[in-house]
């Protein structure tokens, strides 16, 4: 017998049909004239809007982005091997619109919401246009909150704050989304809601991030848009937008979120396909004219915004609350190329960018970051006290080294104050490096950052300093745990612990190993 | 199809625009019609698309088919789309005029087809109601389709309004799928 679903009690069919509006409203129609790699051609639907939804028998969608004189260009949202030439299209006088809401965390869904995770429904109630306007000038506030990544080395020298847009960049194989699902897992206490949308991946790859987040307690609080590398150009392209939109509902009620784009480079070829097909003329790389926009438009909507704003979204409902939409966008370069168009359009929009190369991450460096070209435009505002005063002191100690490192290759013997200065470069170097899935809080990241500035590294071979970290974090975590729990908790730094981490530290190089 | 009514219309709007000032739009539709006819037959359209034709000879053929019924202005507008290679389009030509034509004269062809045959009486009525609706005098063809099972679809150019029963069932359909 086959089985019943529950969705088909005749109680609930009865209301369905109850509910159900027949009466004969006027549409317009038109007639397929051609179907080719996913992009449809209508003769008819004169009175279609640009980005609506259009119905074809058997419903499947279509989505109007091309509207000329004689014709409409549209993108078929799903299969489209069932459409034939002559077939009827009709408008539905809407525009393409995703399910949003707190259902959705925990979940995998595609490009239009369905999920794919076979988790059964979402049972989501609401729904929200993907293709929406930022908010503006007078609803923003600024970035002042830190999103901590748990990486040592960009907490500390690339904060990103509550709202921010820092594009994560660097070839292949370079740790970019490494970065990305580890801030991701940070937050799993911190009630920063997460999106991760992954463009045009690999179904493997997806698969195994789930199963990492899953694995690490952090899938809960998050949504997975997935347009895969086999799914239709328009649905990979669209997809950014659509986990945008899930995202916005956080910020719009007075929630921070995350959004990682994974990645932007595959979103742009995407539309480039998608443009191209429609025969829209090709600039610089064959991207369209009006791949900027679709860069902009995207990230535009990441923000941190008002008590006002939340209240005025909400009805007031949700009062004293601002929201933000932190988005951590990818792109991967070739060859290390920046300056290519892609690139320079995504630098250009974010508020600084994490760098990563192939050279730091072959040596060893990992996060592979170079601490020289990458900024936080924005970020510093936002840092928690202890990080902001511990920090600073790392980034010109990695930038002296840097100089002194170049220069130094050509002298054979150097004084006593340039070596320690080197030396001192190399064990912050080394330092800053951190195993994926490790993210550390921020008592622990304050007490590395402390050792490195007050010079408590010094004499301890670079090859141990990594095991002198993780012995110094499990004995702070034993006999210190009072300290940890108020830095976490507050992020505070004065004099008093100061005093207390150099006492703790002298005490830990006297009496223990490591 | 869309590509040939874009190269139609710049031909259409001279046509007509030539026909408005004569006060001969009737006369014009007439010929355009008989050209589009001439142009789909058969054997006329491979005449057409061979290319061992010269223009001259091409646009003599239809105008000896369409013999004395093209006015003199016809004759230079069949001899036009010759040169340009566009007899082709003649068909869409026709049509396009008389979508200008009826735009022209505040009419509108509306196609009714029904379940079941249209009384005169009921008609009447659609007509007035569509007329008000549409703001146009409302020209009527009817057809018969047993598979609407019960009321009926009207349909002029793009709009469509679904009174049907079958499309009632349908839409019931998708709700209850979806």
């Amino acid at each position: 017998m086959q089985q019943l679903n529950p969705s088909e009690i005749s109680d609930l069919i009865k209301k369905r049909i109850d509910k159900l509006d027949v009466s004969s409203e006027a549409q317009n129609e038109g007639t397929v004239v051609s179907v080719s790699d996913g992009i449809i051609r209508i003769h008819g639907l004169a009175d279609v809007m640009n980005g609506e939804m259009i119905e074809f028998p058997g419903g499947i969608y279509g989505m109007a982005l091309n509207l000329e004189q004689d014709s409409v260009g549209a993108v078929v949202l799903g299969d489209y091997l069932g459409l034939k030439e002559g077939m009827t299209a009709r408008c539905t006088g809407r525009i393409l619109e995703v399910p949003v809401g707190n259902e959705l965390l925990g979940r995998v869904v595609d490009t239009l919401g369905n999920p794919i995770d076979g988790k059964g429904e979402l049972g989501t109630t609401e729904t929200d246009a993907i293709e929406k306007v930022a908010p503006g000038v007078i609803w923003r506030q600024s970035v002042d909150q830190p999103m901590q990544t748990g990486y040592k080395a960009i907490d500390s020298m690339v904060p990103v704050g509550r709202g921010q847009r820092e594009l994560i960049i660097g070839d292949r194989q370079t740790g970019k989304t490494a970065i990305a699902i580890d801030a991701i897992i940070n937050q799993k206490n911190t009630g920063v809601k997460c999106v991760y949308v992954a463009i045009g991946q690999k179904q493997s790859t997806i698969a195994g991030i789930v199963r990492k987040l899953e694995e690490h307690g952090a899938l809960d609080n998050t949504i997975i848009v997935a347009a895969g590398a086999s799914d239709p150009a328009a649905m990979q392209y669209m997809a950014a937008y659509a986990g945008c939109t899930m995202g916005e509902y956080f910020r719009d009620r007075g929630e921070d979120a995350l959004i990682v784009y994974d990645d932007l480079t595959k979103q742009a070829w995407a539309y480039r396909q998608t443009s191209l097909l429609l025969k829209r003329p090709p600039g610089r790389e064959a991207y369209p004219g009006d791949v900027f926009y679709l860069h902009s438009r995207l990230l535009e909507r990441a923000a941190r915004v008002s008590v006002d704003y939340v209240e005025k979204f909400t009805n007031g409902e949700v009062k004293g609350k601002t929201g933000s939409l932190t988005a951590l966008p990818i792109i991967e370069t070739q060859g290390g190329d920046v300056s290519a168009f892609v690139p320079t359009n995504v630098i250009s929009i974010t508020d600084g960018q994490i760098f990563l190369e192939t050279d730091l991450f072959n040596a060893g460096i990992r996060p592979a970051m170079n601490a020289g070209v990458s900024v936080s435009r924005v970020g510093g505002a936002a840092q928690s006290k202890i990080i902001k005063k511990l920090g600073g002191g790392i980034r010109l100690a990695l930038a002296q080294y840097r100089e002194l490192a170049a220069f130094s290759q050509f002298a054979s013997d150097l004084d006593e104050a340039t070596r320690k200065q080197l030396e001192h470069g190399q064990a912050v170097t080394e330092l800053m490096k951190q195993k994926q899935f490790s993210p550390m809080s921020l008592a622990q990241m304050g007490l590395v950052l402390y050792t490195a500035n007050e010079g408590f590294l010094e004499g301890i071979a670079i090859n141990k300093i990594l095991d002198f970290e993780a012995a110094l974090l499990a004995y702070f975590a034993s006999e210190h745990a009072d300290l940890c729990k108020k830095i976490d908790e507050s992020g505070a730094y004065n004099d008093d612990i100061a005093a207390e981490f150099k006492a703790g530290i002298e005490k830990f190089k006297s009496t223990q190993t490591w | 199809m869309a590509e040939l009514s874009t190269v139609a219309r710049p031909y259409t709007k001279a046509a007509f625009e030539s026909a408005l000032e004569q006060k001969s739009l009737d006369q014009w539709s007439e010929m355009l019609g008989l050209a589009a006819q001439a142009a789909q037959d058969e054997q006329v359209a491979e005449l057409l698309r061979n290319p061992a034709l010269a223009a001259e000879q091409k646009a003599g053929l239809i105008l000896d088919v369409c013999a004395d019924k093209l006015s003199e202005q016809g004759q230079n507008f069949v001899k036009i789309l010759a040169e340009n290679k566009r007899l082709p389009v003649l068909p869409e030509i026709s049509a396009l005029f008389e979508r200008l034509k009826s735009e022209q004269q505040k009419s509108v062809d509306v196609e009714i087809t029904s379940a079941f045959a249209l009384t005169k009486e009921q008609q009447t009525k659609l007509a007035q109601a569509l007329g008000t609706k549409l703001d146009r005098e409302v020209n009527i063809t009817s057809s018969k389709d047993a598979s609407l099972i019960g009321g009926l679809v009207i349909r002029t150019d793009d709009l469509v309004i679904d009174g049907s029963v079958r499309g009632k069932l349908q839409k019931l359909a998708e709700a209850l799928s979806s």
